[in-house]
């Protein structure tokens, strides 16, 4: 027991080649920590100590991330993914005045936190959805508790909390058809505002309750029927303040209805022409005036108009009115007392107003680089010592989903948090140098003489950089010389390099807007383009995203037939259209024709949609996967103009299962070595087939899980294994390449071996894939040059199979979204790459380590140590800190690995996306090929000279001695 | 009003009902200083629990069900040990210390279950700090020096170099009983005897030899 323990941490330790140095660390890799776009409702400036002016700026963002954000620095205090897995917007937060405490609600679970830390206080579940969260910032006694609503089943459900404790101090129950939408407060009573009626036509209702007991004290119907469409349209209900009114806008957004809450009457307003949306911003504080703002954005621009609310009479009254101005604009509200400021970003100034009149308080004009175009901000408004003064800070989100700070007209710090929800990524080259290659091209194909004289005015025109290399050199070697490292260049901007480390990554996020990032300048965003913009609610689901390196460009086709060429080096669209749902697709398959490779989109019926194979024949099998997970191999043929789907073979799962995880071989994934030697010098040879796809099925009923290898071309059983006791509800993942495959699960059985055994944990399934399972025999092909599978069978054993080896490994945490590093030559060994989702980190294990040949209850032989480097097996692997590629990176929420290969055979290039965005290079059987920065020229340098100077100093002596023993011999 | 009362005593009972699971963290690492994504999971079959890091250094499940439960505690900075956490039907917990790669029988020493109304309380252990770097072997010159072979070479060289100035500054009467001495030394006789000073290769011309003359020639002319 405790040697295999020992014997897992050595494990552990012979896979130390992977490790990073410390001082690669933001050299070799880079990583954007996002907390995901904040939504307006969400986000605030809250000071995590009562006794102290200093705020943090807090957000539950759309990808469910609830984070805190130093507003000086931009940097992130801490953070928490509260959403499991990912989120669709939505969540409430809100944080008491002058506690330490923030407190969140999403699908079932409230969770109070502390501010500062970001630790919990108390985290609490009951049936149904949280529909709404408030803080009652007045109760009977010092503390401030939590109002929640929840609908269960029809049923609306007010709890009152304990602010500290997170116990139920009441509960009101009303058993009705109502949607239960808001809950408000005011000073004295309680208001649970639902909709009331049938779809379509329904009247919103309020119920008053008691605050210390939740009874009820009354209830009534606020407008008339029909007002209101649906929970979209009320657009604002206050909380906490002297007078909460509830505001909802007629359906086309002509008036503007307004009612205090605790009143019986309703006011309405006009609001101006082509009004396009209506938002309204009021104070959260009992002790502010009951002043708000409404803030309409017209096709043209955007105006705010203040009203004032006589908390006696009940009677809204207007103001006064800021003019209406081109551009989106945000208004935010701040309060500091009694006083109410309204802070209004516009295209070219951030000011301030009072509540009270509309004099401009404060004034910051936009530098030219600050003119960001607003779409919501929160703003903190404080009042500088000398009692004129303001002193503003926006926290704005943009339309180019950044999130800035604006203080004093300029920009502090800018956040690109609209990369975060990345839902698909690939690898592409930098276009530039291509240049070069095309106009040798061109060359190639022009007669000698015109090749000749355009070759010679190349040259003379390259000739005015001669100068400007020639006085770089001296720098040069002094920096190669003292840096240590092989500095790779010093040129600025988008660059190739020569060993291949800078390449651009496009990244699609799930709103539709496009990223590249420049992993040769630290992950540093090249171009964002709105490619496809979403509705809100709506993502974009990437259904295939293929770069052509030749010509600079990458396709990208959605879900609702969205199809786009962009631009690798600007992010210019060259070709877009977007989506309807009547051009659905459902899926796309790389196919190569002519040379090069495009994206096939296939329709609901799994054709192709479109013209694509119009005038083209194509007779590569593409497998499908169907509606009702049965995978097929189809083939398309065009008869007469009709695309018609002849079917090849399929794989029918059996009932209960469904598909757990599909893995294929990697678009690059080359062969350095067809057989593997052995201990005694004898060779297995690795089973090689290009056409094959790993299946795993799960039936959560019966905990089993099914990985089948496929022959893609026949439909071919190759291998297959049932894992029993697989836990189909945590992730199941699986990858393939070169010759071996693995899937990781959590599993729970009985050892099958008689020896009664339980086994519980996380665990991977490495399967090695041979030819056959004696050494030196290459099978029933034999040294075959060619084979087909469609080919009859003659051999007396039938289809050629593999020969799998397998063997399973337990580890400390789950393992997703499994991946393979890819290098150019595929010559140093892979690695198995995976997230680890419980400790948001970035594993790399060597292929070495999860090598499933090997001795299993006996030590290797000497033979098999020195010539394999076998090791016994052990049933643990233990996760060294060192072989986390991200360190001590906190990478959150991770929903794709993507490889790629760099010029040079050692060094593989990595990016994981998702929430987070970490890049980094692996080199998985060490830099052979290039220096490190361990290699020390100068010492280098200083030996040669203590040698050369050794030399220069001894040959005289030598040469002296010498001359004399010639005069001895005389004597 | 009464009925709402009922419902929430109703409810209160209900929640007593449920069990608790409080996991707190050892002294050591200093548990103030985690980081605040450090959380605890509770995985068995079909089910997974997750508490997060509380404020006073404890992890907080609730409503667990009657399994048996690998208890683990995720941390970016410190690793710490797992354990098994049985519940049973009756509410009733116990905890081992469990080893990975090992069957789930094997269990180690039993952990001490604290009970308080419908809460329990386990502590885990700290196995110390998570080591993420690896050192980058620098050029030193007490590297080299420290090695035994050179220590070796140094010590024999100062033994060559110094020897003959030592002998030369010896006093003559203890010269002369030391040369006696080493007459008798038996090792001598094996060394080459060098008290007759005939070293065969010290009187071996390298240069003449290269030059392709013998010795006794240039003696003759």
């Amino acid at each position: 027991m405790r040697r295999s323990l020992q014997s897992a941490l050595l494990l552990g330790l012979s896979s130390l080649v992977a490790a990073v140095y410390k001082d690669e660390v933001g050299q070799i890799d880079f990583h954007h920590a996002l907390v995901g776009l904040p939504q307006s409702e969400t986000t605030f400036f809250h000071r995590p100590k009562k006794d102290e002016k200093a705020s943090l700026l807090y957000t539950l963002s759309d990808v469910g991330v609830l984070g805190a954000v130093n507003p000086n620095s931009g940097a992130l205090v801490w953070r928490h993914q509260i959403f499991p897995g990912i989120s669709h917007g939505g969540g409430h937060l809100r944080a008491p005045e002058g506690e330490n405490w923030i407190i969140a609600a999403h699908g079932q679970q409230v969770q109070s936190w502390a501010a500062l830390s970001g630790r919990n206080l108390w985290q609490t579940e009951f049936n149904g959805q949280v529909k709404d969260l408030e803080v009652m910032e007045l109760t009977e006694s010092a503390r401030k508790d939590v109002l929640v609503l929840y609908e269960e089943d029809g049923v609306t459900v007010l709890r009152r909390l304990h602010g500290v404790l997170g116990t139920v101090v009441w509960e009101f129950r009303e058993v009705s058809k109502d949607i239960p939408l808001q809950v408000s407060t005011s000073l004295s009573k309680v208001y649970v505002i639902s909709l009331h009626g049938s779809p379509s036509s329904y009247s919103l209702k309020v119920t008053s309750l008691e605050p210390a007991t939740g009874g009820r004290v009354d209830h009534l119907t606020v407008g008339t029927k029909g007002d209101v469409q649906g929970p979209q349209d009320v657009m604002f209900v206050g909380a906490n303040s002297a007078a909460p009114i509830l505001a909802w806008a007629s359906n086309d957004l002509t008036k503007l209805n307004v009612h205090i809450l605790g009143t019986k009457s309703k006011q309405d307003f006009a609001l101006p022409a082509d009004t396009v949306s209506v938002e309204i911003h009021a104070p959260h504080l009992t002790q502010s005036q009951p002043h708000f703002l409404v803030h309409t954005r017209t096709t043209t621009g955007n105006k705010g108009e203040v009203f004032h609310t006589n908390i006696k009479s009940g009677q809204i009254t207007k103001a006064y009115e800021l003019p209406l101005l081109p551009g989106l604009g945000a208004f935010s509200t701040s309060s500091e007392g009694a006083n109410v400021y309204f802070t209004r970003v516009t295209n070219d100034e951030v000011l301030v107003v009072s509540s009270d009149s509309h004099s401009v308080l404060a004034r910051d004009p936009l530098k030219s680089d600050a003119r960001v175009e607003a779409v919501h901000a929160v703003s903190e408004v404080i009042k500088k010592a000398g009692g004129k003064e303001f002193a503003i800070r926006s926290a704005t989100v943009t339309k180019s989903q950044d999130w800035v700070l604006i203080r004093n007209g300029q920009i502090d710090w800018t956040r690109s948090e609209g990369l975060s929800g990345a839902v698909a990524a690939a690898w592409a080259e930098i276009p530039e140098a291509e240049n070069l290659a095309k106009v040798l091209a061109e060359e190639a194909h022009t007669n000698p003489l015109d090749a000749y004289i355009h070759r010679l005015t190349r040259h003379i025109n390259d000739l005015q950089y001669l100068p400007e290399y020639l006085a770089t050199i001296p720098t040069r070697i002094i920096e190669s010389v003292t840096g240590g490292a092989v500095v790779v260049s010093k040129t600025t901007g988008l660059h190739r390099d020569s060993f291949g480390f800078n390449k651009i990554i496009i990244v699609a996020t799930r709103r539709g807007r496009f990223y590249a990032l420049d992993t040769g300048n630290h992950g540093e965003i090249v171009w964002s383009a709105d490619v496809f913009p979403q509705a809100p609610g709506s993502t974009l689901d990437v259904k295939g995203i293929l770069v052509n390196d030749s010509e600079g460009t990458v396709t990208v086709r959605g879900a609702n037939g969205e199809y786009a060429v962009i631009k690798v080096a600007d992010g210019q669209v060259v070709e877009s259209q977007s989506g309807s749902d009547l051009a659905a697709v459902s899926a796309t398959a790389v196919v190569e024709s002519e040379g090069s490779k495009w994206l096939l989109p296939l329709g609901q019926d799994r054709k192709p949609t479109g013209d694509a194979l119009k005038d083209l024949t194509l007779d590569q099998t593409i497998v499908i996967r169907e509606d009702d997970d049965s995978i097929k191999g189809v083939k398309f043929v065009n008869q007469d103009g009709e695309i018609i789907k002849n079917e090849i073979w399929q794989l029918q799962l059996l009932p209960g299962q469904k598909i757990a995880s599909i893995a294929k071989t990697p678009a690059h994934d080359p062969i350095a070595s067809i057989g593997r030697v052995l201990g005694d010098r004898s060779v297995n040879y690795k089973y090689l087939n290009p056409n094959v796809v790993v299946i795993a099925a799960i039936d959560t009923a019966a905990s089993a899980l099914s990985v089948y290898l496929l022959d893609t071309v026949t439909g071919q059983l190759l291998a297959s294994q049932v894992h029993e006791g697989v836990d189909g509800d945590k992730d199941i993942s699986c990858t393939l390449s070169e010759n071996w495959y693995s899937c990781a699960f959590f599993g729970q059985y009985t050892l099958n071996d008689g020896t009664d055994r339980d086994i519980k944990g996380y665990q991977v399934v490495v399967s090695d894939l041979y030819e056959s399972p004696a050494a030196n025999d290459r099978g029933p092909l034999g040294d075959a040059e060619t084979f087909s599978p469609l080919d009859p069978v003659d051999t007396p054993t039938g289809v050629p199979l593999p020969w799998v080896v397998s063997q399973t490994w337990i580890l400390s945490e789950p393992l997703n979204n499994l991946s393979v590093t890819q290098t150019r030559q595929g010559i140093s060994s892979r690695q198995l790459l995976a997230y680890l989702p419980e400790s948001h980190a970035i594993l790399g294990i060597t292929r070495h380590g999860i090598d499933p040949r090997r001795p299993v209850g006996r030590d290797p032989s000497a033979a098999e140590i020195e010539a394999e480097g076998l090791a016994r097996y052990t049933p643990a692997i233990f996760i060294d800190g060192r072989n986390l590629l991200s360190h001590e990176r906190d990478v959150v929420g991770v929903s794709g690995i993507v490889t790629t290969p760099a010029v040079v055979e050692s060094t593989s290039l990595l990016v994981a996306y998702g929430i987070d965005i970490f890049g980094t290079q692996i080199s998985p059987s060490g830099q052979f090929d290039i220096l490190d920065k361990g290699f020390n020229k100068v010492t280098l340098l200083a030996t040669v000279l203590a040698l050369t100077w050794g030399v220069v100093l001894l040959a005289p002596m030598v040469r002296r001695k010498q001359i004399n023993r010639m005069w001895e011999a005389f004597l | 009003m009464d009925l709402r009362i009922l419902l929430s005593l109703a409810f209160a009972t209900l929640s007593a009902a449920q069990l608790t699971i409080t996991v707190g963290l050892p002294a050591k690492p200093n548990p103030f200083l985690l980081p605040p994504s450090t959380h605890a999971t509770l995985s068995s079959l079909h089910k997974r629990l997750e508490a997060p890091l509380t404020t006073v250094n404890t992890f907080n499940f609730h409503n667990v069900t009657a399994d048996s439960y690998l208890l683990d505690v995720h941390c970016a900075t410190e690793a710490f040990h797992p354990l098994r956490v049985d519940v049973g039907e009756d509410g009733e917990v116990k905890a081992w210390e469990t080893y990975r790669g090992n069957e789930w029988a094997n269990k180690g020493e039993e952990v001490p279950v604290k009970s308080e109304g419908g809460a329990r309380g386990i502590s885990v252990k700290g196995a110390g700090s998570k080591i993420f770097f690896v050192e980058r072997p620098a050029f030193s010159v007490f590297s080299i020096l420290k090695n035994p072979m050179i220590l070796m070479g140094l010590v024999t060289m100062g033994i060559v170099f110094g020897m003959p100035y030592l002998m030369d500054n010896m006093d003559p009467e203890l010269r002369a009983e030391f040369e006696e001495r080493q007459k008798e030394n038996p090792m001598n006789a094996i060394m080459g005897n060098a008290q007759a000073g005939q070293n065969p290769l010290g009187n071996f011309d390298m240069a003449a030899y290269l030059a392709g003359s013998g010795k006794k020639e240039g003696v003759k002319r």
